[in-house]
C-alpha cells in the first residue's frame, strides 16, 4: 500500500485516486446497484408472498368455501390480504350494495361488479408492477455509464503519457486498471436489474393472468346466482 | 356524499427493511470477493545476474590465514641532537722576542716552501688519480655498453623468434580451421546431394524399355530458394525415353532439399550438374 512502490493496484486505492468524472461514474453506479439490489430483494418478497396468498385463495374459494363466510374473513383482515383477495372482495361488495338496490337490470348489477374488480385488479397490478421500470432502466443504462467512466479514465491516461518522453505499460496501466472498474461496476449493476427485471416481469404477467380468470370467472358465478335468484 | 366506505384499502407496508440490509449484503460479498479472491498487488519476480562461465572456475583458495593483528610498530623516539658546545681555547699570548722571530720567519718560509711543494706533488698525484678514475670509469661505461646492446640483440631475435612461431601457429591454426570447415561442407553437400538424389529417385518413374544401369548427366538450374528454374541433359543415356523420365522427375522434386548454409548451398546454386543412375 505504498505509492512509491510504483506498482499499487489494489482495490482501494485504483477507486481512491480516480480522477473525479470516473469517481462521480462510480459513486452513481454504485448508488444505482445498491438501489436496485433494494428492489430486487423487496420485489422478491411481494412476489413471493402475492403467490402463497393466492394459492391459498384459490384452494379455499374453489374448494368448496362459503362465499359470505370468505368474504367476511377478507373484508376483517384488509390490510393483509391478497392481491386477489382484494379483487374478489371489491367485486362481491359492490355485488352485495347493487343486488340490493331494486330496478337494476342483472346486465347491469353484472357490470358494475366486473368495473369494481376491474378497477381493484388494475390498482393491485399497479402496486406489483412498481418499482420494476428503475430496474430497466438500471439494466439498460448502466453499462453505458460504466462504458462513459471508463473511457474517460483511458482518455485521462493516454493524455498523461502524451507528456513523457518514454512511453511504457506501466505509465498506462493504472489508469486503464482504475478506469475498468467503471466498466466492472456498470455490468455488475446492470446483470442482476436485467435478469430481476425479466424474471418479476415474468412473474407478474402470470399472477395477472390467474386473476383476470378469476375476474371472468367469479363474474359467471355471481350472474348465475343472481338469476336463479331472481327466477325463484 | 360521502365515498369513504368505497375507499380501496391502503397498500401494504413491504419488509423495506430486510430488503435493504440484503442488498448492502450483497455489495458487501462482492467487494469481500474482489478484494480476498483477486490477486491485485504485483509481485516482480527479483532480478538475477547470471555469470557465464566458459569451464569450471578453479576451486576457491584456502581462506587466508588469519592476518596476525598489525603490531604497532614501536615510535621511533626522536633522536634529538645533544648539541655539545665546544669550547675553544684560547690561543696562548704570544711572546715578543725578536731574534727568535727571525729565525721563526726563515723557518717558516722554508715550512712554506716545503709545504708548497708538498702540495704541488699532492696536487699532481691527485691529477692522475682522478685521470686513472676516469679510465676506469670510461672503462666500466663501455662494459656495460656493450652488455646492454648485447641483451638487446639476444632479446629481440628472441621476440622476433616469438612472432615467427605466433604467426606459424596462427596460420596452422586457421589452415586447421580452414580444412575442418571443408570437410563439414563436403560433408553438408554430400548429405544433400544425397538428399535430392533420394527425392528424384522418388519421383521417376522408369521406361519399361530400361536395361541395364545407364547413367544420365543433367545441368539443373535453381533458384537460391530450390525450386527448380530449368533441366538440361548434358549426357544422354543413349535411351531417350529415360532421359525425359528423368528431367520431368527433377522437375517434379522441385523444390530441391538445399542447405540454409551460404558456402555449403554454393554447390548447389545457380547450377547444379546432377548424375542419375535408376539402380544405386
Amino acid at each position: 500500500m505504498n505509492p512509491e512502490l510504483g506498482q499499487d493496484l489494489s482495490l482501494f486505492h485504483l477507486v481512491l485516486h480516480a480522477s473525479l468524472p470516473v469517481q462521480v461514474v462510480m459513486a452513481l453506479l454504485l448508488g444505482a446497484s445498491l438501489m436496485s439490489w433494494w428492489y430486487i430483494f423487496i420485489k422478491m418478497f411481494a412476489l413471493k408472498r402475492a403467490l402463497r396468498v393466492t394459492d391459498s385463495f384459490e384452494r379455499e374459494f374453489w374448494g368448496g368455501g362459503d362465499i359470505n363466510a370468505i368474504y367476511q374473513r377478507v373484508a376483517g383482515e384488509r390490510e393483509g390480504a391478497g392481491e386477489m383477495e382484494r379483487i374478489f372482495e371489491a367485486g362481491f361488495r359492490e355485488f352485495m350494495k347493487l343486488r340490493h338496490q331494486t330496478g337494476l337490470s342483472l346486465n347491469v348489477v353484472i357490470d358494475g361488479t366486473r368495473r369494481a374488480m376491474r378497477a381493484t385488479y388494475q390498482r393491485e397490478l399497479d402496486g406489483l408492477e412498481s418499482h420494476l421500470a428503475f430496474l430497466a432502466t438500471v439494466g439498460s443504462v448502466s453499462p453505458y455509464v460504466g462504458l462513459f467512466g471508463t473511457v474517460w479514465g483511458i482518455m485521462i491516461a493516454f493524455m498523461g503519457l502524451s507528456s513523457v518522453a518514454q512511453a511504457t505499460l506501466a505509465q498506462v496501466a493504472p489508469g486503464i486498471a482504475e478506469a475498468l472498474i467503471a466498466t466492472a461496476m456498470g455490468l455488475f449493476a446492470a446483470i442482476p436489474a436485467v435478469v430481476g427485471y425479466n424474471r418479476y416481469t415474468h412473474d407478474i404477467d402470470r399472477l395477472a393472468n390467474r386473476m383476470e380468470s378469476f375476474m371472468e370467472e367469479f363474474s359467471n358465478i355471481l350472474q348465475r346466482q343472481q338469476a336463479t335468484a331472481k327466477s325463484v | 356524499m360521502n365515498f369513504t366506505a368505497d375507499a380501496p384499502p391502503g397498500s401494504r407496508p413491504v419488509p423495506n427493511l430486510l430488503a435493504a440490509a440484503l442488498a448492502v449484503g450483497v455489495h458487501v460479498l462482492f467487494v469481500l470477493m474482489l478484494v480476498f479472491g483477486v490477486s491485485w498487488q504485483t509481485h516482480h519476480p527479483e532480478a538475477v545476474m547470471v555469470d557465464l562461465w566458459e569451464t569450471l572456475p578453479d576451486t576457491p583458495p584456502p581462506p587466508a590465514p588469519p592476518r596476525p593483528p598489525p603490531v604497532k610498530a614501536p615510535k621511533p623516539e626522536p633522536v634529538a641532537p645533544a648539541p655539545k658546545p665546544v669550547e675553544k681555547e684560547p690561543p696562548p699570548p704570544k711572546t715578543p722576542d725578536i731574534a727568535l722571530e727571525k729565525k721563526k720567519v726563515e723557518a717558516e718560509r722554508l715550512k712554506k716552501l716545503q709545504a708548497m711543494q708538498a702540495a704541488e706533488e699532492k696536487t699532481r698525484a691527485e691529477a692522475a688519480k682522478a685521470w686513472r678514475e676516469k679510465q676506469q670509469a670510461e672503462q666500466k661505461r663501455q662494459a656495460l655498453l656493450r652488455q646492454m646492446e648485447e641483451e638487446d640483440l639476444k632479446q629481440r631475435v628472441a621476440t622476433e623468434a616469438a612472432a615467427n612461431e605466433a604467426r606459424l601457429a596462427r596460420l596452422t591454426q586457421a589452415q586447421a580451421a580452414a580444412n575442418k570447415r571443408q570437410a563439414e561442407m563436403a560433408s553438408v553437400v554430400g548429405q544433400y546431394r544425397d538428399q535430392i538424389s533420394a527425392k528424384v529417385r522418388g519421383n521417376t518413374r522408369l521406361p519399361d524399355n530400361l536395361k541395364g544401369n545407364p547413367e544420365v548427366r543433367c545441368l539443373v538450374k535453381l533458384l537460391p530458394t530450390g525450386e527448380v528454374q530449368s533441366v538440361r541433359v548434358t549426357k544422354s543415356s543413349g535411351n531417350p525415353a529415360y532421359d525425359d523420365a528423368v528431367v520431368r522427375a527433377i522437375e517434379k522434386s522441385s523444390p530441391l532439399p538445399l542447405p540454409s548454409d551460404r558456402d555449403a548451398r554454393a554447390a548447389f546454386v545457380p547450377e547444379l550438374s546432377f548424375v542419375h543412375r535408376p539402380k544405386e
